[in-house]
């Protein structure tokens, strides 16, 4: 069985679980409170960002610090509870597929369902910034690939948290350590990006990465740049150890 | 008697320790922060309490709140797993009263939290500044008034667990109002009464009259939750 | 004397209907088996005298008590056993009694005394969830019998165990009248099976009752109309057949 009918497959396993909606109501929730309190943008003279700009990178900020990393963790907890629930993993570990192959699968699903999180994000900016430029007469629709790219660049540094995540629910065979332990390596991450020694923490990349850009589009402040050493080589040292473990780990204790 | 099985179906199940390590987790905050920057506090005019508060309370209240909603989550996983609410629907026993039985145990776990970060604060005022009279009349005060803000979230999101099969269903759910608390502004109060953002006050530094609509409010959600699942649990009922 | 009553009785779904309109009469103190191929209606028609579903239309009355009024009064009563089997994974086949006997005020020694019943003894440290699917069975069988209720509802108690256990929870239902001085309402979709442990049978098909009343009866009855007698599997598939043609209903 190709690689692809399989993502197909893990794919068709989700269907219903309403996973997208929740999805959706969190990127909707995101950027509420960024269209009522659309005047504050104009107010950001102290760091020198055009309010167009802020209102992009506000969001973003909310969507990197919190939002997205714990919609990850109630990815995981969907992916390994569908198969749990009512003992489809022993069916699957009884078919002729390589189990690797099976939990590479269901990790491109849970990269797929962060890449539409953040899809949405973008299409909600778009109807946001549409919304705020009628009320306050302001054009505050960005360039399309501008925006595409900044979601981007929060997709690319967030893998390696999602393969952490990944790996954290295959190893964490009780639900509650799985979860709890995923949403407490959320919290200190806005410790993180204060620190030297960010690049050791990947629960922080997207939200450091999203903070840097914030940097670079305000003129009077001064955040941190990204050195892409010793950032790079972590970061894919840190999803190829997780990949790694997590198909050696994955279904393991079905079959002891 | 509700409470005593509720302990018992918990078994095995890592409640009791996921709530441990997330005090102890929490109540690490304080400390580190005091030991890697103490000078940034030591010499502001507050009391120490308020200063540890003010400084760290933010965090650890959302450690809280997410320790609730996975623990509210797990709760009801346990029943609905392996079908056993079938089970308890049989029995001459009502819903509401395994309902409530879950809520007091959860309030009680997070009793037990709110020790652990109390011992925290008490050791860094007592490491890193004076030690002085009141403290731990203020620290009673203000941990008690955490507890009544916290009971609505613990309420609400135990009603959201009991409404998901799906424990991905409740756990976004709960991850969802939690985000929205996170961007409540702590000083406005329309906003700040929704459940899941009033653990994010803190008791000293607001005023009297606030206090006292903050803790009536509490109260006020707290019954209007709890009647909310007493229907949903009968509306349930008649469309099963 | 009749414990279980139902007037016209009735659970309509979205698109079909489970059960149609069924007056049931089960009297005290004997087996009642309900009879019916898969989908007929049986788990639905127990579902709702356990309250686990409302019925659409008609009523039932449970040694005299009205639902939904006497809803906790009346699953004081019952014993019961329900399709899939329902327990706490995390806990131990024991502990799960323990429970179950906390909410029913039982004393200790009925944990025991169920566990005994069943054959369960020996595993009953043993987490629930690493139960073998006859395991689960007798767990959930053990759940109902637990505390010697005056009303058993057994749905396939039979499904998923050996021929020996088979044999011994078909010989224990028989029993259990006698022992206990209660009433099983037991269902199965075999009618050989029902023949070896009921008094009195019920016979469902697509949601309507088709026969109801005493076996020999039915022997009679069928005979007259000229089934097969002989074989009692036959006789069921034939008179499940039959009912289908008369409603057009095509399989």
């Amino acid at each position: 069985m190709s690689f692809l009918s399989l993502v197909g497959v893990e794919l068709k396993k989700i269907k219903r679980s309403k996973i997208m909606l929740i999805l959706l109501t969190a990127t909707i929730i995101l950027w509420l409170p960024s269209i009522f309190n659309a005047d504050m943008n104009f107010g950001m003279q102290a760091e020198g960002i055009s309010p167009e700009n802020n209102f992009l990178i506000q969001g973003f900020l909310g969507m990197a610090w919190f939002m997205f990393p714990a919609s990850m963790v109630v990815g995981t907890v969907l992916l390994s509870q569908t198969e749990r629930s009512n003992n489809g993993i022993f069916k699957m570990l009884a078919l002729p597929i390589n189990t690797a192959k099976l939990c590479m699968a269901k990790f491109v699903v849970l990269l797929t369902l962060a890449a539409s999180q953040i899809l949405m994000t973008v299409g909600i900016y778009f109807i946001s910034a549409a919304i705020v430029t009628q009320i306050q007469s302001y054009d505050f629709i960005l360039s399309p690939l501008f925006v595409l790219k900044e979601a981007g660049l929060i997709y690319l540094f967030s893998i390696p948290m999602i393969a952490f995540f990944w790996v954290l629910s295959i190893c964490i065979r009780t639900p509650i350590f799985s979860i709890g332990a995923g949403l407490a390596f959320i919290v200190p991450s806005v410790l993180m990006i204060n620190t030297k020694i960010w690049f050791a923490y990947p629960m922080c990349y997207p939200f450091y990465v999203i903070t840097s850009e914030y940097g670079k589009l305000a003129t009077n402040l001064s955040t941190a740049q990204i050195d892409l050493i010793p950032w790079l080589p972590i970061a894919v040292v840190v999803v190829i150890i997780c990949l790694a473990v997590s198909c050696f780990r994955f279904g393991q204790a079905e079959r002891r | 008697m509700s409470v005593f099985l509720e302990c018992k179906k918990i078994k095995r199940t890592g409640f009791i320790p996921t709530f441990l390590s997330g005090g102890l987790l929490a109540a690490a905050i304080p400390v580190l922060n005091m030991a890697v920057r103490s000078e940034n506090y030591v010499g502001l005019s507050d009391t120490p309490l308020q200063i540890l508060l003010d400084a760290n309370w933010q965090m650890m209240a959302m450690l809280n709140v997410l320790l609730i909603v996975a623990g509210a989550c797990l709760m009801y996983h346990t029943e609905y797993a392996d079908n056993a609410i079938q089970k308890m629907r049989t029995l001459p026993l009502k819903e509401s009263q395994m309902f409530f039985g879950k809520v007091i145990l959860l309030s009680a776990m997070f009793v037990v939290v709110l020790v652990i970060e109390a011992t925290s604060l008490a050791f860094c005022s007592f490491h890193w500044f004076e030690v002085y009279n009141d403290f731990w009349l203020e620290t009673g005060k203000t941990l008690g008034y955490s507890l009544l803000l916290t009971l609505p979230s613990v309420i609400l999101s135990m009603l959201i667990s009991s409404a998901c099969k799906n424990m991905w269903v409740s756990l976004g759910i709960g991850v969802v109002c939690v985000f929205t608390a996170t961007m409540v502004p702590v000083k406005n109060f329309i906003l700040s009464i929704f459940p899941f953002a009033m653990p994010f006050q803190i008791f000293g530094g607001t005023d009297a009259e606030r206090t006292l609509q903050f803790i009536y409010v509490a109260l006020i959600e707290i019954v209007v939750i709890g009647i909310a699942e007493l229907l949903f649990i009968k509306v349930r009922r008649s469309f099963e | 004397m009749n414990i279980i009553e139902t007037n016209n009785l009735t659970k309509t779904y979205a698109d079909f209907t489970a059960v149609s309109g069924i007056n049931l009469h089960i009297p005290k103190g004997t087996v009642y088996g309900f009879l019916g191929p898969n989908g007929a209606g049986k788990s639905t028609t127990m579902k709702m005298f356990l309250g686990l579903t409302q019925p659409t239309n008609g009523s039932f009355t449970i040694d005299g008590k009205k639902y939904p009024q006497n809803r906790v009064d009346i699953l004081k009563e019952i014993g019961s056993f329900i399709e899939a089997p329902a327990f706490y994974g995390n806990l131990s086949g024991e502990e799960n009694l323990e429970i179950v006997r906390k909410i029913l005020g039982l004393p200790k020694s009925s944990v025991t005394e169920a566990l005994e019943l069943v054959g369960l003894t020996q595993h009953k440290k043993r987490l629930a969830k690493k139960y073998s699917l006859g395991m689960k069975q007798r767990l959930g069988l053990a759940s109902a019998l637990i505390g010697r209720p005056p009303i058993l509802m057994l749905d396939e108690p039979t499904n998923g165990l050996d021929p020996v256990g088979i044999h011994e929870i078909r010989t224990l239902i028989r029993s259990l009248p006698e022992k206990f001085d209660c009433t099983v309402l037991v269902s199965s979709h075999l009618l050989s099976e029902i023949e070896l442990m009921a008094d009195n049978i019920g016979i469902l098909n697509h949601g309507h009752l088709i026969f109801e009343g005493m076996l020999d009866i039915l022997k009679q009855n069928i005979a007259a109309q000229g089934y097969p007698t002989d074989n009692l599997e036959d006789t069921f598939l034939a008179l499940i057949d039959a009912d289908n043609k008369q409603r057009g209903v095509v399989r």
